[in-house]
């Protein structure tokens, strides 16, 4: 079984072979990995795959990985809420 | 509004809150799952003295404690946004949003998976959610089990597997490419099974540190290693083994694994198949902070704390005016640690609540963090000093650069 | 038997009320204060959902709220998490279904 069908991003379905390509093609950050291939976009919004992508990204420092509101996935109607 | 906000209602989170509520101070404790106890609930492994560190029963106790001393604790409540207005916090849940002068993050961890042909399929989980399955749910995760990753953590619960009566067909490594190397490398994988040899509450581990002391003996014990495996608990310790493919239709069936060179190279016409009905992942722990990104706070790499974590200086405060953070979101460490953190966590909220008089119990606490530390009986990463060192650096470094500007 | 009567150290299975809902219209027993994920897998059930475009089958991954893959319809509601949400006498749980998604293709332009 080769690279292609290893998914990194469940979510998403995103490969190890998509993700590499596109690393090494832009020798991108974390971040930008993200962004060029859905990858960490997902449900989850990044939890499972987040450090994987690290790893293949080039090696950073600093967290280009952000994580954005809301956290945790939610209904609309439920945006807002009421103060207690 | 509450004096307190504590998310997280694990060891770190429910300690901190009883030590704050204990000081006077009305805390309120948020969690999304539907027990308090956090990680520490699946935890189950005998300790050096020979008695039972049973998680169940220590987060009842955290439990207990915080309820007596006044704590409000809400579970089954999911945090997705946090903000700061006007000296407070704000705190969204999906119905309501709660309010606090002073916030504690203690989210703890999240498990790093290893990608691995066929890891889609149901039936494969990470090996925490065997745990959580096994000893706070009581349900089999199946009943024919391969853990991929080897190390400090899926050891130990491939000892609580085999203590429920769970048959485990093998431990082995997880196929070589660029995400899984430092796991897929069986002289990688002894070295850090090495290091954390001689505080591991497991027989393979001690005994591995007798005859794998120096490098050259290291070399010995990878090239030389069983070709089937050391059994341990009944459970076969595959190094020199990978699987490189998980497979069945629509849930799981078994594996295939290869025998891999030192350097985790499969060995072409080495590939056997194992029947099984589900497969754990261990690639370790990192720290879960996505709260403390939401409040701007910096963060900076330790690889000795098991990844990116929040800049918070020894008594858990952060740059960020009213954020505190404990427990594994700081670093992974044991539970016990956690808990002293958040002790430490509790009084630094309460003195700056105003309290008078805490600065001996701050200092005990502080004491009792370092203590706890040495003598911890599982330690995720053996310079765990270190990283924490490396990251009170980075705190003196960032205020004195607040200083300057 | 799939539930762990007997442990050597956690001692005997505490006994709970049986709780009874559907999963897909299928009737399920389980036992109260337990999740959706557990209840179901003790009856062998371990496909909670098809991925939503690839329809490959999926279940528990991180059993504690985290990954998101458990996630299921709860009385009309969906985006649950089964292993997070406790089951209640009479719930209808279904499993998420594979969508029609036209626009897939997108990627072939953009990468």
């Amino acid at each position: 079984m080769n690279d292609k069908e290893i998914i990194v991003c469940r979510c998403e379905e995103v490969t190890l072979s998509e993700l590499q390509q596109t690393a090494d093609t832009y020798s991108c950050s974390a971040r930008e990995l993200k962004l060029r291939t859905r990858a960490g976009m997902g449900f989850c919004g990044g939890r499972t795959c987040s450090t994987m992508i690290e790893v293949l990204a080039h090696n950073e420092r600093e967290k280009t990985l952000k994580f954005q509101a809301p956290i945790r996935p939610i209904h609309f109607g439920k945006l807002g809420g009421e103060i207690s | 509004m509450y004096d307190i906000i504590v998310i997280g209602a694990g060891p770190a989170g429910l300690a901190a809150a009883s030590t704050a509520a204990l000081e006077g101070l009305h805390v309120l404790v948020l969690d999304e799952y539907i027990k308090p106890g956090g990680r520490l609930l699946g935890q189950l492994y005998e300790e050096a003295d020979g008695n039972w560190w049973n998680g169940i029963d220590e987060s009842a106790k955290l439990y207990d404690q915080a309820i007596h001393a006044g704590v409000e604790i809400l579970l089954q409540t999911a945090v997705h946004d946090m903000e700061r207005h006007e000296s407070s916090w704000f705190i969204y849940t999906e119905d309501v949003v709660f309010s606090s002068k002073q916030l504690l993050l203690a989210t703890g961890a999240a498990e790093s998976p290893l990608p691995i042909p066929g890891w889609t399929l149901p039936g494969v989980m990470s090996v925490g959610a065997a745990q959580v399955m096994t000893n706070v749910h009581r349900v089999k995760p199946g009943d024919r089990g391969i853990i991929i990753g080897v190390n400090v953590l899926s050891a130990a619960i491939a000892m609580e597997l085999h203590l429920a009566g769970i048959d485990i067909a093998a431990m082995a490594l997880p196929p070589l490419n660029r995400i899984t190397t430092k796991h897929a490398r069986p002289k990688e994988v002894v070295e850090a099974l090495l290091h954390a040899s001689y505080l591991a509450p497991s027989r393979l581990l001690r005994i591995g540190s007798k005859f794998m002391t120096n490098p050259f003996m290291r070399q010995l014990g990878i090239t030389f290693y069983p070709k089937n495996g050391v059994t341990m608990w009944g459970v076969p310790i595959q190094l020199r083994k990978a699987v490189i493919e998980i497979y069945g239709t629509n849930q799981v069936e078994g594996v295939i694994v290869s025998t891999i060179d030192k350097d985790g190279n499969p060995i072409y016409g080495s590939e056997e198949n194992i029947a099984c009905d589900f497969v754990c992942i261990d690639g370790g722990l990192y720290p879960l902070t996505e709260l403390a990104e939401l409040a701007g706070c910096p963060f900076y790499y330790v690889n000795e704390l098991g990844g990116y974590v929040p800049l918070h200086n020894e008594k858990m405060e952060t740059p960020i005016e009213g954020l505190y953070v404990a427990g594994n979101i700081t670093g992974i460490e044991g539970a016990k640690v956690a808990i002293s953190q958040g002790i430490v966590a509790g009084y630094s909220m309460a003195i700056r609540s105003g309290k008078q008089g805490l600065a001996d119990k701050l200092q005990d606490a502080l004491n009792t963090v370092h203590d706890t530390r040495r003598q911890a009986a599982i330690q995720f990463h053996p310079k765990i000093e270190l990283g924490r060192d490396i990251i009170q650096k980075q705190w003196e470094k960032y205020q004195s650069r607040l200083v300057q500007i | 038997m799939t539930r762990l009567e007997n442990h050597p150290i956690l001692g005997k299975l505490n006994r709970k009320k049986t709780i009874n809902f559907t999963f897909d219209n299928q009737e399920i027993s389980g036992m109260e204060n337990e999740p959706i994920a557990a209840a179901l897998l003790a009856n062998g059930i371990r496909t909670l959902r098809l991925h939503e475009e690839t329809a490959k089958p999926r279940g528990i991954y991180c059993n504690i709220g985290h990954c998101f893959e458990c996630r299921v319809t709860v009385n009309g509601i969906q985006g649950k998490r089964a292993c997070l949400t406790p089951i209640k006498e009479g719930m209808v749980v279904q499993s998420g279904k594979h969508l029609p998604s036209p626009v897939r293709d997108w990627r072939v332009n953009h990468v």
